[in-house]
């Protein structure tokens, strides 16, 4: 079966492969979490190296051709809706409280849908705890790696996701939205503002197509111009003969031996069968809300407070970065909706400086909605003349993300819910969330900044849109020097059970500034090393 | 037009004309826009009375609230002017009805095809061939701007209001929510 073709045809059955290779559910293996950025990646890097691997994916095996332009249509389609509930004070939980997070549910993870910015850490990222010094209520810890160890696996990450703007990747040019941003930001003083890094192809480049600037992103890109697992990672994971990928398969439980080691994951299938595949390795890849629910789903006498959670900390540091957006409306059109989303980045304000008032830095990013997302977020809960006013603006307004660095707390927590269930029967997770006193701090001064640039190109008005459902979630499984200060080491190993791994942004200590995408493929690329020669040395 | 719930009836019944006509001006009054034709606002009306069809309880809560209009209204919320009538959509504002008209209106008014043409929005795309050729960069009133950093000049790092790593207050100060840095590469840290 060629890789243009898997997940095509009735030919699978529920629970099971859809690539044409199978492992026995019986047979020990490498059993992966989830086929986002980060299972997807570690799918193809271990099967590149001759590495079998099944990977358990919940959502629906959805292709490029089956995604549509239309806002609505294809949240519907793609977007993770299995419920969810929220609690603390920050607005998502009045405004949104059973959409905590705005991720996808399908193969190929919230790769099919993100916008593309892929800038790196800085080195001080990696230190926050030292950098920033204490700060009250915020649980900071340095990362147990550093930038120089991690830039080889960057590189890595953006050769195989097409950054635009290194490596000799050509820049995407500027479109209509980027034009009122860079300008504003020329006028302020700004001076470091780009198109990218955006793992778009600005020209055709390892077998996918240049965009064609059709301004759907969070829709799916059904160009295939975009990076994303579901174009790159999984197919040629399939090549390789040796990816068992089964979708519509939610892992619910992992069970361990009499040893402590993880030795299978139980799942169900689109109809609710209940089944059991015999692991030597778990990864676990289920984005920062499904991954510290999978493993407080897996309490047993031996590990009473969930899998790999002696040090308290699976569930904790919950962090969703800053985010706000901000709108600038001028007398003359603009079109913010035609070309690529978010392929626009000023970084000026993603420094670390105390002056301003606040720890850790933002970059603010190009972002646009159509009319249907810009009714429903723009001022959640809002009707009336003023309402309707930012609605009639629409053609000539432009907007910018703020995405910025929160502070991990450890109240902000995801917990199991017992008292709303899923369809399955299973506790939903709880998204408990306050913004510490740096977030919100962090977050004005943005808005402040964001008006300024779109005045000094002659805004009329502009509007500050509160946070979106997260999309970036990170931290409930933090990477630590120390067992008791988190949940796993710095290859990503939980410190509990020797054989259970986390691969997604669960890991990350603290989450500076930049959009996760790109650190966290680097860390699969490099996590998957480590477990190759663990196998390899039969260390594991 | 309320019954108490033990009428059977109560399930049986249906909008009248003239509860659609009020809605309509409910939707016109909260979402004013002066270009939209009436289409949308007509079918967003449709929208939330077949939602309201599907859940007994929204159906209740539209009957009572279009009803509570007229009374909030001497008897006719159609009659009332735009600021008299956006007044008293304001006192009806955290009611049941008005967040479950408010929430489906703002789902369907704006995800219409209509609207968008009023609004300057072109819909799908990729069917016509994105806007590669068709317009992502025609604006034309401001200077076209650079798309790449400086080249001579590395991204930021650190602002003037870091004096140093801390980490000579941090020693003495360890704890499992704030752990001490165990090693500090201070020559990483430029101005």
């Amino acid at each position: 079966m060629t890789a243009e073709n898997i997940g095509r045809g009735a030919s699978a059955e529920a629970g099971h492969s859809v690539t044409g290779f199978s492992i026995d559910p019986d047979e020990e293996a490498v059993v992966i979490v989830g086929s986002g950025a980060g299972g997807g990646t570690l799918a193809y890097e271990l099967t590149a190296k001759g590495i079998p691997v099944v990977v358990l994916e919940a959502g629906p095996y959805l292709h490029n051709e089956d995604y549509v332009n239309n806002e609505w249509e294809a949240f519907n389609q793609m977007a993770w809706l299995d419920p969810r509930t929220t609690t603390g004070s920050w607005r998502i939980a009045r405004d949104f409280p059973n959409l905590p997070a705005w991720i996808v549910k399908a193969v190929g993870g919230t790769t099919t849908h993100w916008s593309g910015a892929t800038p790196r850490f800085k080195a001080h990222e990696f230190k926050a705890r030292s950098v920033y010094g204490r700060i009250d209520g915020a649980n900071l810890l340095d990362w147990p790696i550093t930038l120089e160890e991690m830039a080889p696996y960057y590189d890595r990450a953006e050769k195989a996701m097409g950054s635009t703007h290194v490596h000799g990747r050509k820049p995407l040019p500027a479109n209509n939205n980027y034009k009122v941003f860079a300008g504003g930001a020329k006028e302020v003083g700004y001076k470091f503002y780009a198109t990218g890094p955006y793992a778009t192809n600005a020209e055709e480049y390892d077998g996918r197509p240049a965009s064609i600037q059709d301004g759907f992103n969070f829709q799916g890109d059904k160009n295939k111009s975009k990076w994303s697992t579901l174009v790159r990672e999984l197919p040629r994971a399939a090549d390789t003969g040796l990816l068992d990928l089964r979708p519509e398969s939610q892992a619910v439980q992992i069970t361990h031996n009499a040893d402590g080691r993880a030795d299978a994951v139980l799942y169900l299938d689109k109809d609710g069968n209940l089944h059991r595949q015999a692991a030597k390795i778990v990864c676990v890849a289920g984005n920062s809300i499904e991954t510290p629910r999978l493993l407080l789903l897996s309490g047993t006498p031996s590990f009473p407070d969930g899998l790999a959670n002696s040090s308290g900390h699976v569930g904790r540091n919950y962090m969703r970065h800053l985010t706000g957006t901000v709108w600038g409306h001028f007398d003359k059109p603009v079109r913010m909706y035609r070309g690529e989303t978010m392929a626009g980045v000023i970084a000026d304000e993603s420094i670390h400086d105390p002056d301003r008032g606040f720890s850790g830095g933002y970059y603010m990013e190009t972002i646009s909605l159509g009319p249907a997302f810009m009714a429903s977020f723009v001022e959640p809960g809002g009707w009336g003349p003023d309402f309707a006013a930012l609605l009639d603006r629409y053609l000539n307004t432009a907007g910018m993300w703020i995405v910025g660095e929160d502070m991990p707390q450890e109240s902000n927590r995801v917990t199991l819910n017992t008292t709303v269930k899923d369809t399955n029967g299973l506790p939903v997770p709880n998204v408990h969330y306050d913004d510490h006193a740096n977030d919100l701090a962090m977050r004005e001064h943005a808005y402040a900044a964001g008006q300024r640039v779109y005045e000094a190109v002659g805004a009329q008005t502009s509007h500050h849109t509160p946070p979106y459902p997260s999309t970036h979630n990170l931290g409930t499984a933090r990477m630590s020097e120390r067992p008791e200060d988190g949940v796993v080491d710095k290859w990503g190993r939980t410190h509990d059970v020797k054989n259970l791994f986390i691969s997604d942004g669960s890991v990350f200590t603290t989450g500076a500034a930049a959009n996760p995408t790109l650190t966290i493929v680097a860390l699969a690329i490099r996590q998957a090393e480590y477990i190759a020669e663990a196998l390899r040395t039969q260390e594991i | 037009m309320a019954f108490p719930a033990k009428y059977p009836s109560l399930n049986a019944m249906e909008m009248t004309d003239e509860a659609k006509q009020t809605l309509i001006r409910v939707l016109r009054v909260a979402f004013p826009h002066a270009d939209f034709p009436d289409g949308p606002y007509l079918r967003t009306a449709e929208k939330i009375l077949i939602a309201a069809d599907e859940e007994t309880w929204f159906r209740v809560a539209l009957i009572q609230g279009l009803l509570s209009l007229d009374q909030l209204s001497d008897g006719d919320f159609c009659g009332l002017d735009d600021d008299s009538a956006l007044k008293v959509l304001r006192r009806v504002e955290s009611t049941e009805f008005f967040g479950f008209v408010r929430r489906t209106a703002v789902l369907n008014l704006y995800d219409d095809v209509e609207v968008w043409e009023t609004l300057g929005y072109e819909g799908p795309s990729f069917d016509k061939g994105g806007y590669i050729n068709r317009g992502f960069d025609d604006l034309d009133w401001l200077p076209e701007p650079r798309i790449v950093y400086p080249e001579d000049e590395p991204l930021p790092e650190l602002g003037d209001g870091v004096m140093g790593v801390r980490s000579g207050s941090a020693a003495g100060d360890d704890s499992t929510n704030q752990p001490a840095p165990q090693s500090v590469e201070m020559g990483e840290v430029k101005k």
